[in-house]
C-alpha cells in the first residue's frame, strides 16, 4: 500500500507520509488501513497531485481540480494502490514543522520523506483518539 | 431501527408509501414519483433522498432480498445510476408485503433487516444468508439451549448478493465488535475453452474471440458490491501503462506496474460480471495473479459492526413471540423471498 506513496513521489509530487503508515515504516506495531500523505503546499505541486491521481484513481471524477485542492482540508481519493488521504490543510499549517524532524525512507527505489515517529503519533493521536 | 423488522425508519416508510399508493405484489407497478411523494407527506424526506432508498431495496445486487420490485431502468451494479424517479415504476415485492405485515403487527417479527444490513447505505451492518438466518432461528426455538457458537455457525460469514468473498475479524464481528472486512473478488488463472463457455458466444470490439486463443488469461468475477469491472479495468490499465518515470525508477516499475497486455469487460447476461485480462507473454501467472488480487477494487475493506452479539439477537428473536407464530411467520418469509427472487428473474 505504501507503494501509492512512492507512485505519487515519481511522479514529482511533494509529499511527507504520515499515519499509520509512517508509523509501520519507523517499524511501529501498527496495521496499515490506508495512506495518509500531507502535501507540500504551492500551486505547481497541486498541478502534479491532480496529474499523478488522475493516473491511479479509480474514479477520476472524484479528484477536485487543481485550483480547488488549494481550499480543500483533506482530499480521499481510491487508487488501484489502495485509498489516499491526502492531507492538505494540515500542509498548509504544518509543512515546514513537519518537513524540519521528517526523513527519507526507500521505498522501492524512491526515497519518500517519512514524518518522524513523534510527529506521526501525534497527529493520529489528534485525530484517531487513543483508540485509532 | 425497528424491532419488529429490523429495517430502519426511512425503510418502513418507504414499504407503507408502496403499500398506501396500491403498488402491492398483486396489482400493477405505480410511478416511483408517486410513492416518494407519498414518503414525503408522512416523514417530510424528501424525494432526492427516499428514491435512493427506494431504489437500493429493489436492487438485487444490493440487498439479498429485495423488499422492493423494480420496473424501468434501475441501473447496473457497475455504478450506472436509475433513471429518474418519473420513468421508474416500483410496487412491493412479496418479501417487503411481508416485512410490512409483520412491522404492522398482522405477523409475528421477521429478520428482515438482519439479513439485508445496512452497508447498501454505508452503514455498517453487514447482510447475512437469508436461509441461513431463518435456520438459525428455526433452530433455536426447536432447542432453547443452542450455544452461542453454534449459531454463529450456522448463520455463517456476511454473504453479499455478488459472491464475493469475505474475510477479517469473522469472530469479532459475531461478538459485535467493529471490524474491517476485507472483500475479495475471484481471481483465476483459465484458458480459452473455459471462458468462452462462461459467456455468450462472442465479445464484440474485444481482443478475446472465443475458440481462437491459445494462451491462458486471468478472469476477474464476483466483485465487491462497492465495485464493479468498469472501475477495475481502469485501475488494472493504468497499472499497466509504462510509467513516465520507468527509468528512473526500474524497482518501482517493477513492482507497481502490472504484466498486462489487454484487458476485455466480457459481462454478459450469461456469465454475469466478468473481465478477463490478457497478461504480457513472459509474466508470471502466479504473481500476476496475487498483485491483481491487492489492486483496490479487486479487494475493497469494509467497516463493519453489529449493534449486539449475532447469537444474542437471534435468539433474542427467538424469544420475542411465541414460538409456533414465529416459526408460521419464517414461512411465510422463506416463502415470500422465493418469490421475490423470481421477480428479479
Amino acid at each position: 500500500m505504501v507503494l501509492a506513496a512512492a507512485v505519487l513521489v515519481a511522479d514529482g509530487v511533494s509529499l511527507l507520509l504520515v499515519g499509520s503508515a509512517a508509523l509501520w515504516l519507523r517499524g511501529e506495531p501498527v496495521t496499515v488501513g490506508d495512506v495518509d500523505v500531507v502535501i507540500e503546499p504551492g500551486r505547481e505541486n497541486l498541478r502534479r497531485l491532480h496529474a499523478a491521481l488522475s493516473g491511479v484513481a479509480l474514479r477520476p471524477r472524484d479528484i477536485p481540480a487543481p485550483h480547488r485542492l488549494a481550499g480543500v482540508p483533506v482530499v480521499t481519493i481510491a487508487t488501484s494502490y489502495g485509498r489516499v488521504d491526502c492531507l492538505l490543510e494540515r500542509g498548509r499549517r504544518d509543512w515546514a514543522r513537519l518537513r524540519e524532524a521528517a526523513g527519507p525512507v526507500a521505498v522501492a527505489d524512491v526515497s519518500v520523506l517519512v514524518a518522524s515517529a513523534d510527529d506521526a503519533w501525534a497527529l493520529r493521536r489528534r485525530f484517531k483518539g487513543p483508540g485509532g | 431501527m425497528s424491532g419488529r423488522s429490523g429495517l430502519g425508519l426511512v425503510e418502513v416508510a418507504v414499504l407503507e408509501a408502496l403499500d398506501a399508493a396500491g403498488a402491492t405484489p398483486d396489482r400493477r407497478h405505480r410511478r416511483s414519483a408517486r410513492v416518494l411523494a407519498i414518503v414525503e407527506e408522512r416523514i417530510g424526506l424528501a424525494p432526492g433522498y427516499a428514491y435512493q432508498v427506494l431504489t437500493d431495496l429493489a436492487l438485487p445486487w444490493k440487498v439479498p432480498v429485495p423488499l422492493v420490485d423494480g420496473h424501468g431502468n434501475f441501473g447496473s451494479p457497475d455504478g450506472d445510476p436509475p433513471a429518474g424517479w418519473r420513468y421508474t415504476d416500483v410496487r412491493l415485492s412479496p418479501a417487503g408485503q411481508v416485512t410490512l405485515a409483520a412491522e404492522r403487527g398482522e405477523l409475528a417479527p421477521v429478520p428482515a433487516g438482519l439479513i439485508t444490513g445496512n452497508t447498501y447505505q454505508w452503514g455498517l451492518r453487514p447482510p447475512f444468508r437469508p436461509t441461513a438466518v431463518i435456520e438459525a432461528i428455526r433452530q433455536v426455538l426447536a432447542r432453547p439451549r443452542t450455544t452461542g457458537p453454534e449459531i454463529t455457525e450456522i448463520v455463517g460469514p456476511p454473504d453479499f448478493m455478488t459472491g464475493c468473498t469475505v474475510t477479517g475479524d469473522l469472530a469479532g464481528l459475531a461478538a459485535g465488535r467493529p471490524v474491517d472486512l476485507r472483500l475479495h473478488a475471484r481471481v483465476t488463472i483459465t484458458d480459452d475453452a473455459h471462458l468462452s463457455a462462461r459467456i455468450d458466444g462472442n465479445a464484440p470490439g474485444s481482443w478475446f474471440k472465443p475458440g481462437q486463443l491459445n494462451r491462458t488469461v486471468l478472469v476477474i468475477d464476483n466483485f465487491p458490491p462497492t465495485t464493479g469491472p468498469a472501475e477495475v479495468a481502469r485501475a488494472i490499465a493504468s497499472r499497466a501503462r509504462e510509467p513516465q518515470w520507468a527509468a528512473g525508477y526500474p524497482d518501482l516499475t517493477r513492482r507497481a506496474r502490472l504484466p498486462v497486455q489487454d484487458i476485455a469487460d466480457l459481462s454478459s447476461c450469461r456469465g454475469g460480471y466478468l473481465l478477463a485480462c490478457l497478461p504480457e507473454p513472459d509474466a508470471d501467472l502466479d504473481e500476476l495473479r496475487q498483485q491483481v488480487s491487492e489492486i483496490e477494487g479487486v479487494t475493497t475493506r469494509l467497516p463493519a459492526a453489529l449493534p449486539r452479539p449475532l447469537a444474542k439477537t437471534i435468539r433474542d428473536w427467538s424469544r420475542s413471540w411465541p414460538g409456533e407464530d414465529l416459526a408460521a411467520s419464517l414461512t411465510v418469509l422463506e416463502d415470500a423471498i422465493a418469490s421475490s427472487r423470481l421477480c428479479d428473474g
